[in-house]
């Protein structure tokens, strides 16, 4: 039966082989959106980190989205 | 309108649309993956080769509506002028890119042992090609050119343009003489594929679209953080 599910006849070469690029594919763009998030978000927070007290606090409560960033960055540090 | 698509309530519900996705992505994977790889029958004709198919036809459903919905989206904008509308045609481009591009090489994969070739300039092949050249051309335009209006302006443009690609890649089948067969699932009237078949291919479809729309939340997200962080001072 394993035999039969590799071979396929004779067409598993291309069927496995579509298969293995799609999810191969599919895995590598993944791992490239996922970093250059995670750089943003790093990148966000080390601006952010460069501002005053101040500045800083009044930038968190007046943007909910630069709040959410540095509580996301934090959490993956 | 606009504050459906406000970045800012949008934010919030990303992280907890990923989470969800993540949840259920791999039970659904492996299920879709036993049904198209083992479950499902040969085909009368194909033999195995016909699982391709789970691979090859829901890759190609994904780029051909992701064009026909970032160019809706660029004509929304143009009417509009809804910035949020650059950023999610910009998230969506890349991925409609990927697909399209499987869908050529998995057709490709397919060819060779029903048709006896690994290309041929089809007229469904050659414009799905022409359709990956209008996407790369609208991610060019993001990455070359620097002053962002006006490369929104010249990548809407292009994409507008590309929509006349879109009928002729659906209807190619029917107006021409071509090696694909004609439509096997229809919308509207009688599909002729077995349900043995049809099954797989809605659960891959399935896992496709929410991988899809994972890619999209994320590139989204990093999107407004870009434009967020250019605008920390004004904040």
């Amino acid at each position: 039966m394993i035999q039969n599910l590799i071979s396929m006849n004779s067409y598993g070469i291309f069927v496995w082989l579509s298969f293995s690029i799609t999810i191969l594919t599919c895995v590598l763009f993944y791992y490239k959106t996922y970093v250059t998030l995670k750089k943003y978000e790093k990148n966000f927070a080390n601006e952010l980190n460069k501002l005053s007290a101040s500045e800083k606090r009044l930038i968190l409560k007046k943007s909910k989205i630069a709040t959410q960033v540095l509580a996301s960055y934090n959490k993956s540090i | 309108m606009y504050n459906l698509i406000n970045p800012t309530r949008i934010f919030h519900w990303i992280e907890k649309l990923i989470n969800f996705i993540n949840s259920i992505f791999f039970i659904l994977l492996i299920v879709a993956l036993t049904f198209a790889l083992v479950l499902s029958p040969p085909d009368y004709l194909q033999g195995d080769s016909v699982r391709i198919m789970y691979v090859h036809v829901p890759a190609a459903w994904i780029g051909l509506s992701s064009y026909t919905f970032i160019a809706l989206l660029s004509v929304l904008n143009f009417t509009f002028k809804i910035k949020n509308l650059n950023l999610i045609t910009k998230s969506i481009a890349p991925l409609g890119l990927m697909f399209t591009c499987l869908a050529i090489i998995t057709g490709s994969l397919w060819g060779q042992p029903t048709w006896g070739t690994w290309w041929a300039w089809d007229a469904r092949i050659t414009s799905m090609l022409i359709l990956t050249i209008f996407y790369i051309l609208f991610i060019l335009a993001h990455k070359l050119i620097s002053q962002e209006n006006k490369a929104n302006k010249i990548s809407s443009i292009i994409l507008i343009f590309g929509l006349i690609n879109i009928p002729i890649i659906k209807y190619s089948v029917d107006w021409w003489n071509t090696l694909h067969q004609p439509a096997s699932i229809k919308i509207a009237g009688t599909s002729t594929i077995h349900s043995s078949m049809l099954l797989p291919l809605i659960l891959m479809l399935l896992v496709l679209l929410l991988y899809s729309a994972l890619i999209f939340l994320m590139k989204y997200k990093t999107e407004i953080i870009r434009i967020k962080k250019k605008n920390l001072k004004r904040i």
